[in-house]
């Protein structure tokens, strides 16, 4: 056990647990933030991407001990009223379904336009490698076309 | 003007028998409506006009839903419903789920019409009128409410949306200002329904699902994200070959662990029993608990890896005999080859004819696992004589009984809630998952126990995908080119449904005079079960393909063959062919390597008129030279009857044919040693963003209007396939008869390439 001092969604945390816990599973089950999803725990589906120092990655990959002094935002912190401007059109445009990967999608996509205001299609491709069973990828495509419209 | 007794229990007594024999429910129980929530507060917020239908002071509607949303929405549909005759302000209305333990102890609150409980046929006509009535019979209510304080007649009373208005002097009042008198008014009748042409919501809005908002800022509680005081979490293993047996662990070697606070068995033999005749939906068989071996520790991660490292010993039992997949598949050949299935559709006598082309073929599809992205998991808590049950489950009533089952406890001391469900498509439809949940934390009573499937769990211990094998054979008539005879041998396991094989309207209308189908039964200990549109996703698959070859023997174009074998049929078949083929530009000249191919299959009622929803695809695909296939457009036209919400309906065929695309070109469980092979999706490839057709175009003109509005997720699963092969061939020459197609070398030299020139033969003619 160790415990380790981080920053979650603006907020000083301090986790007490094995150092070897996935970033994933320190989120869901000791800081109760389950809006990040377990899909794969393999670096495959996407489900657990979270911002980690202002980057996109899948936090099944990051274990507690590389946490020390870390900026970690999850869906929860996006925005503060479930705002951004990818949530709303999440919504407006009907884009989940079961909405499981759905957290996971919104931090790829929020992560994608905040490097790149202006994605291609094969930037899109190239940063949204996130599995969705349930098939809404041509909505989340349409949704980061509209934002990238919206925002320009 | 109506009968205002202040009797409230009279109301709901009175409110039992509506048209169409329809139970609204019996009295509530004084104090304890039981209700379970999407999650929230246990108390209710307002009024019940019935345990449907809720209105609190400031006008917010609660429609209590017993489907389940699973990401189709059918929870959002039965509000809309309710929502049209009730003439509430759709911006006031939020849905939760029913309570399947007030639904018991209540007498059957929810419990009417056809699979009230099921995720499956949300907008079905059955469930859609009883929706109906209940805002009808809501909304008199209020009205007459109204009427009693103004005392005026009723007649003068008009609703808009959340506003009951006074016609004669313009008085209003609000829905929520007279819920409370509404809730005691006792109706003489109850009140007709509207006609559809007088729907200002219901086929006109499009709104997108109630539960979005939540949902895009990771609120939505899943099975998974269920937490609880005091909770502590279980990882499971079960036999890796399905009806295997633990042999031996020693829990000693993972007790010092972190965490850990229990190693638990569970051993078939101690499911207890209900004790009391179960109504389990789909019945209690395939639901059979499997043996296993469960860390428990106060976090997952904990349990997890003291169970990776339990020394565990498994006996694999009789599934032991299928030692790898062409294993199964001899076995399924050697049934064929005696062809003594049974039949299932005769016409004719297909022995007597003889002459013209022969067109023949094996065909087969593989076991695929349901792979929801949220993991199979549940929470439950035994506790003495009770027990209490969190459950992501594609079907309460199942659930329920299940729990019964299982722990033997009375089902007035068992609750069940319903939480979001991270995708079903069939997995979580027996329950067989819930008694799992229940035989691990019946082993580790007082506390709530929240049992994990890993990802590799999950895959490893599916009710899997019906494989089917079939041999089609065609006698083509010399002058038409049209099948004078056909048959065909299908095998299958488990499940064996007819949809897209021997309800196809080529076989059943009487244009192929001499048909014989029959199928058999290839026994496996690999468990199969639901998945997405049952048997059908093969069927359509295979006998698609297989008409596909009939019209290029036949030298006729496979749009056209398809008219003429369908041309006599229900006009909505002939509808989606031509519209889809026309929006696809079928003819059109395309590219070298590139191809479009075509199919429509019915789910599921293809064998009756206007029934059903017809659905037809076109699929315009390259192939590269190192063989990569690539949809760039799919064109679907269908026939569902009407549509109750478009934008619900289109989402639902993206999904569809992404998901029925996934399973033709990358789906297969490999088996070993009666065990599943693959474990995650490293090795159980889903299609991403990059590969999805950039195209998924959905045509709502070959809509017929007649007066149905037919379920629509499962019919995408049956034409995707087929005219993606049927595409494959056009672009290739190569004739793909089983899937996935990933497994087929499609690989040719540029040269080859160049000297393609496409199979088509014939024109359109139209
Ligand atoms: S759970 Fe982390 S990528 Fe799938
Ligand atoms: S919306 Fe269900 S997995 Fe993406």
């Amino acid at each position: 056990m160790a415990t380790v001092r981080f920053r979650v969604n603006g907020k000083a945390r301090s986790v007490d647990a094995d150092p070897s816990t996935p970033l994933l599973w320190v989120l869901r089950d000791h800081l109760q933030l389950t809006g990040t999803k377990y899909g794969c725990g393999i670096a495959q589906c996407g489900a657990c991407t979270v911002h980690l120092n202002g980057g996109a990655v899948p936090s099944c990959q990051v274990r507690l001990e590389d946490l020390s002094g870390a900026d970690v935002v999850t869906i929860e912190g996006l925005s503060k009223q479930g705002d951004h401007f990818l949530q709303k059109l999440w919504v407006e445009l009907n884009v989940p379904q079961c909405g499981y990967c759905q957290a996971g999608m919104l931090m790829a996509a929020a992560d994608l336009l905040k490097k790149n205001a202006r994605p291609s299609d094969a930037d899109i491709d190239g940063a949204l490698s996130n599995i969705c069973r349930c098939g809404t990828y041509p909505r989340v495509r349409m949704a980061i076309h509209r934002a990238v419209a919206e925002q320009s | 003007m109506n009968d205002l007794s202040m009797d409230r229990r009279s109301f709901l007594v009175s409110a039992t028998v509506f048209a169409g024999g329809m139970a609204l429910g019996a009295a509530r129980a004084a104090g304890q409506p039981g209700r379970s929530g999407p999650w929230g507060a246990d108390a209710p917020a307002g009024i019940e006009l019935s345990p449907w239908i809720e209105i609190a002071p400031d006008d917010v509607v609660t429609v209590r839903v017993p489907t389940p949303e699973i990401g189709n929405g059918a929870m959002t549909q039965v509000a809309m419903n309710v929502t049209e005759e009730l003439g509430c302000d759709w911006s006031k209305v939020r849905a939760e789920f029913a309570s399947i333990h007030r639904d018991f102890v209540e007498g059957g609150s929810y419990t009417s019409g056809f699979l009230p409980f099921f995720s499956g046929h949300g907008t079905d006509p059955v469930r859609m009128k009883q929706a109906l009535q209940l805002g009808a019979s809501a909304r008199e209510r209020l009205k007459a409410a109204a009427a009693a304080r103004w005392k005026v007649p009723v007649d003068e009373i008009e609703t808009r949306p959340s506003l009951l208005v006074h016609q004669p002097t313009g008085r209003k009042l609000r829905f929520g200002e007279v819920a409370a008198e509404a809730g005691r008014i006792k109706l003489a009748a109850e009140p007709a329904l509207k006609s559809q042409s007088e729907w200002t919501f219901l086929g006109k809005a499009s709104p997108g699902k109630l539960n979005l908002p939540e949902m895009v800022k990771g609120e939505t509680v899943y099975g998974i994200d269920v937490q609880l005081p005091g909770m502590v979490y279980a990882a499971l293993m079960q036999a890796p070959a399905q009806g295997g047996r633990l042999k031996s662990h020693q829990p000693e070697a993972v007790l010092r662990m972190p965490g850990v606070r229990a190693v638990v068995v569970v051993d078939p033999a101690k499911t207890k029993g209900a004790p009391v005749k179960p109504k389990a939906t789909f019945g209690l068989q395939g639901t059979a608990a499997q043996s296993g071996v469960a860390v428990i520790a106060d976090h997952y991660w904990q349990a997890k890896m003291a169970l990776d490292a339990l020394p565990v010993e498994w006996d694999a039992g009789p599934g032991a005999q299928w030692t790898s997949t062409e294993a199964i598949n001899e076995a399924r050949r050697a049934i064929l080859a005696k062809a003594a299935g049974k039949s299932i559709r005769k016409a004719g006598d297909v022995d007597a004819v003889s002459g013209g082309k022969v067109v023949e073929g094996l065909y087969a599809t593989p076991l695929c696992e349901n792979a929801t992205l949220e993991p199979l998991n549940g929470t439950a808590l035994v506790t003495g004589d009770a027990v209490e049950a969190w459950l992501p489950s594609q079907d309460q009533g199942q659930a329920f009984w299940v729990v019964v089952d299982e722990t033997g406890i009375a089902p007035e001391k068992v609750k069940v809630h319903q939480t979001y469900v991270g995708g079903g498509f069939g997995r979580r439809t027996l329950s067989d998952d819930a008694r799992m949940v229940l035989a691990v934390a019946k082993e580790y009573p007082g506390k709530p126990v929240k049992v994990i499937w890993s990802r590799e769990e999950t895959m490893r211990q599916g009710r899997y995908r019906n494989p089917v094998m079939t041999r089609f054979k065609a006698i083509l008539d010399e002058q038409t080119g049209l099948p004078k005879a056909v048959s065909a041998e299908a095998n299958a396991t488990g499940m064996a449904l007819p949809m897209g094989y021997a309800d196809m309207p080529y076989f059943t209308s009487g244009i192929i005079p001499n048909v014989r189908l029959a199928t058999s039964d290839l026994p496996l200990n690999i468990l199969t079960g639901a998945y997405r549109a049952p048997c059908y996703n093969s069927h359509a698959f295979i006998t698609e393909t297989f008409i596909d070859e009939c019209a290029i023997a036949a030298g006729i174009d496979p749009l056209e063959y398809r008219l003429r074998l369908l041309g006599k049929w229900d006009k909505s078949w002939s509808d989606c062919l031509k519209i889809a083929a026309e929006k696809a530009g079928w003819g059109k000249p395309l590219t070298k390597g590139e191809g479009r191919g075509i199919a429509i299959s019915n789910w599921p009622k293809g064998a009756l008129r206007n029934e059903g929803t017809t659905m037809c695809m076109v699929a315009h695909v390259a192939v590269s030279e190192e063989g990569t296939i690539s949809v760039k457009q799919v064109d679907v036209a269908f026939d569902c009857g009407r549509v109750a919400n478009q934008d619900a309906v289109r989402a639902q065929i993206e999904g569809g044919v992404i998901f029925g695309l996934n399973t033709a070109l990358n789906e297969e469980v490999t088996v070993k040693d009666g065990a599943i092979v693959e474990g995650n999706f490293d090795e159980y490839p889903i299609l991403r963003l990059a590969d999805a057709p950039r195209l998924i175009n959905v045509h709502f003109d070959a809509l017929s209007n007649n007066d149905r509005f037919e379920m629509i997720g499962e019919a995408p699963m049956g034409p995707i396939g087929p005219a993606v092969g049927n595409a494959i061939f056009q672009a290739t020459g190569k004739r793909l008869r089983t899937t996935p197609f990933r497994k087929h070398d499609l690989s040719r030299t540029a040269a080859d390439i160049a000297s393609e020139t496409g199979v088509v033969v014939t024109s359109l003619s139209r």
